[in-house]
């Protein structure tokens, strides 16, 4: 392909002209260090590209190189446990390659590890006709997650020859025959991060993916295959809350995309995740985890890639039947990193200086996200729920990031400053925080857990609410001024708050809750409501209630300690109410009813 | 609307009342007192006479009508002479309505 020359130099943004064979999103190699670059735009034969490096010491004159084909993801066995950039490049070989602990520009690495070798086992017989989405083979990757071989995209034949045995990834594994005649293929797929891979068919989601955190499931759940965001201001936890539910979320892959964020916190995930030990497989939860990486001090361009990248990854994962949760922490980084290129295209800039395509961008991303049959002849079911950061500056989110965004997720937790501050985490704001799934995943808990699992969310929900209100009337004119029974609803709603949504992502214990235990934690703090309000209305006074309970009360507020194997005690617990408000009763010299 | 009033006492200070058609409580101890001032207001009585001895027996039940409109409750000297209680009340609630004391 004929070689460009460079005309011009801004930051991450070059141009170059004599492209007139290049086409757009081509992958480029800039300068004579052969940065990796992306075409953005085409005018006449003057391309602009941006560079996924940094781009110090080239200059105009130099050669671009289009190599004809759009920026790709590597999909095959090595992917998991593995953390890449944001163009895919494995950051271990990296560093034995360039022998430094920061990305040197014009390495290049290829994103599978070539040498390792990975038994394979077929699933097809020679002779079988098979189509693109077909599974013909596994590879055991992890412990935990068994590598479905696929026939990649647009592919149909018979199976000519297949064998069983130990290969690398690029050794031939199966040939077919095809109409264009006989194909060999590796155990490796190629995939543009900017196209969604085909599906056969989109599902509505409706199981809800369970993160093991209080206020998550019971009030604002996600569903597999949902969409969700988490807007916060800095030290609000955003990060702790997207830890904790790649640490503990029932998807069995997870891919963390750490996007302009500190770098200390990709580290942390690489010192927690190994040690931790999944609850379902009882393996490492690193087992069944991809990292993308681009810290705030790796090059902007390729934070825009490396959302495309992850979701890519994704979706294959998705494709072999998983379901599949992607973090992106966090989104703003990666618009402002649009922001920046666009500035320097000298495009018209929209709300903020942020581009006036910034909503069909995030949408384009977010819309990947989804539960789907995978083509084949036996489509699988699989899923990508997808939850991105947003760092809205200020915390406010009239910004054109969280509005772009909250167009198109159907989850809102929002994180709320001053929580953070009275150190209740999470702290998602039970008030403004909404999730569209609310009534399916009801529907679908009140079969899986209990009948009155639904019931329990809304009277819990109105409790908070009540509270809201209340505290205004108290503000005004003092708590004397409340009945008995609003007063019980204050101390009910703070029981709620204290005891049930907040968490300790740093105790063993408290850190997951298991969905049964949530149920009968709520169903706790509930009945200590109704047996109250029926000793209120035999007579009893509030304040005896609330002197006679207080050693009942303080270990409603421990039960979130009690470990998932005791969960009875909590049952014990609201038997042994029911008996003390009873006592109180009497002693009231009351009948009972 | 006609609502009646409640008396609630001992029985030889309030029985006279009887005479008048209110609702007499007699009572002899804490437990009956209480029972009886929370049935009367559960009921509605707009005003519930309280003597003073009782009243004292049962503070935290007075002290749970002092917020709302109704039932007012008002303490009445027992047939053993005033004991000051009522009137003090009286004086102090009137404090708050007008900001001083002009009784």
């Amino acid at each position: 392909m004929k070689e460009g020359k460079i005309i011009k130099v801004s930051g991450p943004l070059v141009v170059a002209n004599g492209m007139e064979d290049a086409n757009i999103q081509d992958v480029c190699h800039v300068g004579t260090d052969r940065l990796i670059g992306e075409i953005i735009e085409m005018r006449g034969d003057e391309a602009s590209i941006q560079v996924y490096e940094e781009t110090s010491g080239i200059g105009p004159g130099d050669p671009v190189i289009s190599s004809g084909e759009p920026l790709s993801v590597e999909l095959g066995p090595g992917l998991i446990a593995s953390m890449f950039d944001g163009i895919q490049r494995p950051l271990d070989t990296f560093m034995k390659l360039a022998n430094s602990d920061f990305l040197v520009k014009g390495v290049e690495t290829v994103a599978l590890e070539r040498e390792t070798e990975w038994t394979f086992k077929p699933t097809v017989a020679v002779g079988d006709q098979v189509v693109a989405g077909d599974i013909i083979g596994e590879v055991p990757e992890t412990k935990v997650i068994s590598h479905k071989i696929m026939v990649p995209y647009g592919v149909k034949g018979t199976v000519k020859s297949i064998e069983e045995g130990t290969f690398k990834v690029e050794d031939t594994v199966y040939v077919l025959e095809t109409e264009d005649g006989d194909k060999a293929f590796n155990m490796i797929q190629k995939w543009p991060v900017r196209r969604g891979r085909p599906i056969a068919e989109k599902l509505n989601p409706k199981e809800p993916m369970m993160t093991g955190q209080r206020v998550v499931d019971t009030f604002f759940p996600v569903v597999k295959g949902g969409a969700a965001a988490v807007p916060g201001p800095f030290g609000a936890g955003k990060t702790v809350v997207q830890h904790q539910i790649a640490k503990w979320g029932d998807a069995e892959i997870v891919i963390y995309v750490g996007c302009g964020e500190r770098g200390n916190e990709m580290t942390d995930v690489l010192n927690e995740f190994p040690e931790l030990i999944d609850p379902k497989t009882g393996e490492s939860i690193m087992e069944r985890t991809v990292l993308i990486a681009n810290t705030s001090n790796m090059p902007v361009a390729a934070r825009e890639a490396s959302i495309y990248t992850g979701i890519t990854i994704a979706e294959y994962f998705r494709d072999m039947g998983y379901s599949v949760a992607i973090m992106a922490d966090s989104t703003s980084r990666w618009a402002e990193a649009l922001r920046e290129m666009s500035g320097r295209l000298e495009e018209m800039p929209g709300d903020e200086g942020y581009p006036a395509y910034l909503g069909s961008r995030i949408a384009e991303y977010y819309e990947r996200a989804g539960k789907a049959i995978s083509l084949g002849q036996q489509g699988r079911e699989g899923s990508v729920t997808a939850i991105g950061a947003v760092s809205p500056p200020g915390g406010d989110i009239s910004e054109p990031v969280t509005q772009s965004t909250l167009r198109i997720v159907k989850v809102f937790w929002g994180l709320d400053a001053t929580l953070a501050q009275q150190r209740h985490f999470p702290s998602i704001n039970w008030l403004n925080s909404y999730s569209l799934y609310l009534t399916e995943v009801g529907d679908y808990l009140n079969e899986a857990v209990d009948p009155s699992w639904a019931a329990m969310v809304q009277e819990a929900m109105t409790i908070l609410q009540e509270e809201a209100n209340l505290d205004e009337i108290v503000r005004l004119v003092g708590i004397d001024s409340l009945s008995e029974k609003d007063r019980l609803t204050l101390e009910v709603a703070k029981s709620i708050r204290e005891d049930y949504l907040q968490q300790n992502a740093f105790d063993d214990v408290d850190t997951f809750t298991s969905r049964e235990k949530q149920f009968l934690m709520l169903r706790l703090i509930l009945a200590f409501r109704s047996i109250s309000l029926r000793a209120l209305d035999l007579g009893a006074y509030l304040d005896e209630v609330l002197e006679g309970t207080i050693e009942l009360r303080d270990r409603i507020a421990r039960s979130k300690y009690i470990p998932e194997a005791e969960i009875s005690k909590i049952e014990q617990i609201q038997k042994d109410l029911q008996v003390k408000v009873e006592e109180i009763i009497e002693k009231g010299g009351l009948q009972h009813d | 609307m006609y609502k009646k009033i409640g008396i609630v006492g001992d029985k030889d200070s309030i029985l006279p009342f009887m005479a008048l058609g209110l609702e007499v409580v007699a009572v002899t101890n804490e437990m009956e007192a209480r029972i009886g001032i929370d049935r009367l207001a559960k009921e509605a009585y707009p005003v519930i006479f309280v003597t003073e001895p009782v009243a004292q027996m049962v503070p935290e039940t007075i002290k749970r009508y002092d917020n709302v409109a109704i039932p007012g409750i008002i303490l009445i000297p027992s047939n053993q002479g005033t004991l000051g209680i009522g009137k003090e009340r009286i004086r102090e609630n009137v404090e708050k309505a007008v900001g001083q004391n002009i009784l």
